[in-house]
């Protein structure tokens, strides 16, 4: 149950073993060969790229947040636009009022959002499938309207400039430094989600997500679990919020559209449901695919100078793309990855008879 | 005395739009957000024949409706039919998938600019006295009508004819209605068909009444408010959960603020769903506590 497992639990020997993030050669060295790749990538790349990088960080610990709430509890939410707008605020008022600075609005914003949580999945006590849905879907109009009102009263309608952040007496500035600070951000988001996932927590979780009644019957609290989960994955985004209003750099509340809620629902539906691994790769890839489609069209002459009604074929593809995942792949990136990975491990076999 | 007036528009016009929900709800228990793409989607078909034929309202209504009920089977079979089975979730997340496709296929069409169809109406469009100091435009009487028309004769449709029979068989229970030789994926393509026709009333009312452009989809999706407050499975609660909604949007945008406006149907289904979670008059079998 773990990201990175190679080897079947039929030759893991003892509980620490089994307990092992990384547990054979193998797998260390790979682990290893990528953390590498991915330190030296800003050198690599472009200042550009490297935004577009960053980008992606922020919305990898959005998207991890998202699936918590979707592919691991099961609790469906069309709202998650309106809280990483509403961590995005927390960050921009502290900055506007107090000046507080880096770590100050994180903290508040993650604690702001694991209050909305409470509240936003107090319904979710009541409510199930599509009318939890529904009602995180009223809740995000309800915020957005809502951080509008905010927005008019105090900077007239303008948005929030946000000051470089500054982290240990040091100021961010370049998108390089960024590269560097968001990646052991998110590591630790990844190891934390990988690690709620083989807790009681994340059993509970799972438990509810397949049957809450009988989950309640094997002693899970699956109100109080509920709650928990929608109070994580809330905090978890505002805090991506936090992030994104430093990164940005601006914060106007027409950024947190409906089109912002369609990409993070993409990134966990192509990526894979209830996947960890499919939420890296469906955030890397919906960030990543509307700038290799401007490059595409670049070269197509047929779409050259068609600015604004290229953006709209963008938003249409992921729509098509999303579409397509759903009825032919739902199990995503992820399911790929692991179809790819089983073939190579068993080459020259097709099936394997131990262990499913 | 016009505050109530203006009530009674507006809510007629969610009538109109919550009817659609209900509609594919009924069917295939599945809440169409793509409701409000449709509603553009259908509009623009509207305007287009209205354009090329130089103002022939008769003539773009129908083309308008026929194109946005073959576009209602299309999808049922083109999206919503492999997806049966799958969790609600799916569904409602198709939807969405679905109403971003239309809404960029709408734009590339025919661009993102506001249209005013209502120019084409002539001397129909301008209001006229209904008594001392209250004015109707004779679209907003559509409205009103073609609301009634809808509430009253849906039912009508489903007690009586055998194919609203068969509907409310499909609607009840797909696999005995199945197994009694009823054509269920030709009923749910009809319910699909017969939603987006209703989108396409609402979006022509709409176009003339205010404007036409494809930012209009935020109008059709707050539809789904007045369906839910009513009780997404009854036609007859949606009359309701539409006065609901619209008293409270007028009220808010009269003695609040017109961006209030805007979430008070949002804000009102919320306190809705907390109180009674499956609508006024719809089923609660569905709901289970834990």
């Amino acid at each position: 149950m773990s990201l990175f497992t190679t080897l079947p639990s039929t030759l893991r020997t003892s509980y620490r073993h089994d307990m092992q993030l990384l547990d054979s050669g193998f797998v260390r060295f790979w682990a290893a060969a990528g953390l590498l790749g991915v330190v030296v990538l800003p050198l690599l790349l472009t200042n550009f790229w490297t935004g577009i990088a960053n980008q992606a960080f922020i919305a990898i610990i959005g998207a991890l947040a998202l699936n918590l709430l979707m592919g691991t509890t099961g609790q469906i939410s069309l709202g998650h636009a309106g809280f990483i707008a509403a961590g995005a605020f927390t960050a921009a008022a502290l900055v506007t009022h107090f000046e507080a600075p880096l770590i100050v609005c994180l903290i508040a914003a993650t604690i702001i959002g694991a209050i909305l949580g409470v509240l936003v999945g107090l319904p979710a006590l009541r409510l199930k499938g599509l009318y939890l849905a529904v009602s995180t879907l009223a809740a995000y109009f309800v915020i957005v309207v809502g951080l509008g009102q905010y927005q008019a009263a105090i900077s007239y309608g303008a948005g929030f400039t946000m000051p470089p952040a500054g982290i240990l007496g040091l100021t961010i500035e370049s998108e390089r430094t960024w590269f560097y600070v968001l990646l052991p951000i998110v590591l630790g988001v990844v190891l934390l989600n990988v690690n709620w996932l083989r807790s009681a927590y994340g059993r509970a979780w799972m438990a509810i997500h397949h049957r809450d009644i009988s989950a309640e019957s094997l002693g899970i609290n699956a109100a109080a679990y509920k709650l928990l989960a929608f109070s994580a994955s809330t905090a978890l985004t505002c805090f991506s919020g936090a992030l994104w209003a430093y990164h940005t750099g601006f914060v106007s509340v027409e950024a947190f559209d409906f089109h912002m809620l369609i990409q993070y629902l993409a990134m966990v539906i192509i990526g894979g449901l209830g996947s960890i691994l499919g939420c890296i790769l469906g955030a890397i890839f919906v960030v990543v695919l509307p700038h290799l489609i401007s490059y595409a069209t670049e070269a197509v002459p047929f779409l050259q100078g068609m600015g604004s009604q290229v953006f709209e074929l963008q938003i249409g593809l992921f729509g098509v793309i999303m579409l397509a995942f759903l009825i032919l792949e739902p199990r995503g990136l992820a399911g790929i990855w692991a179809r790819v990975r089983f073939y190579f491990q068993l080459w020259p076999f097709k099936y394997r008879s131990w262990e499913s | 005395m016009s505050l109530l007036l203006v009530i009674l528009i507006q809510a007629s016009f969610y009538a109109l739009l919550g009817m659609g929900y209900v509609l594919i709800y009924r069917a295939t228990r599945v809440l169409n957000l793509a409701h409000g793409d449709l509603m553009v989607f259908g509009a623009f078909l509207f305007f287009q024949t209205l354009v090329i034929t130089g103002g022939n309202l008769p003539v773009s209504v129908v083309a308008g409706l026929a194109g946005a009920a073959v576009m209602g089977v299309l999808i049922y079979f083109g999206v919503m039919r492999p997806l049966a089975g799958y969790p609600v979730a799916v569904g409602v997340l198709a939807t969405i998938a679905l109403g971003i496709v239309l809404r960029s296929i709408t734009t590339f069409i025919w661009s993102g600019q506001t249209r005013y169809p209502g120019e084409y109406l002539g001397p129909l469009g301008k209001p006229f006295e209904l008594m001392a100091g209250l004015s109707i435009s004779s679209i907003d009487v559509g409205i009103i009508v073609a609301a009634i028309i809808a509430m009253a004769g849906f039912p009508i449709l489903l007690q009586r004819a055998s194919i609203g029979v068969e509907m409310r068989g499909v609607a009840e229970n797909a696999l005995l209605a199945a197994q009694r030789g009823i054509n269920i994926h030709s009923i749910n393509a009809l319910s699909w068909a017969a939603a987006t026709l209703m989108a396409t009333v609402a979006g022509i009312f709409f176009a003339l009444k205010v404007r036409l452009g494809p930012d209009i989809w935020y109008v059709g999706l707050a539809g789904f408010a007045p369906a839910l407050i009513g009780g997404m499975d009854s036609l007859k609660g949606i009359t309701i959960g539409a006065l609901i909604v619209a008293a409270a949007e007028v009220l808010a945008s009269r003695y609040i603020a017109p961006q209030v406006a805007m979430a008070a149907p949002f804000l009102v289904l919320l306190v809705a769903l907390w109180i009674r979670p499956w609508g006024i008059f719809g089923s609660r079998e569905e709901l289970e506590r834990i």
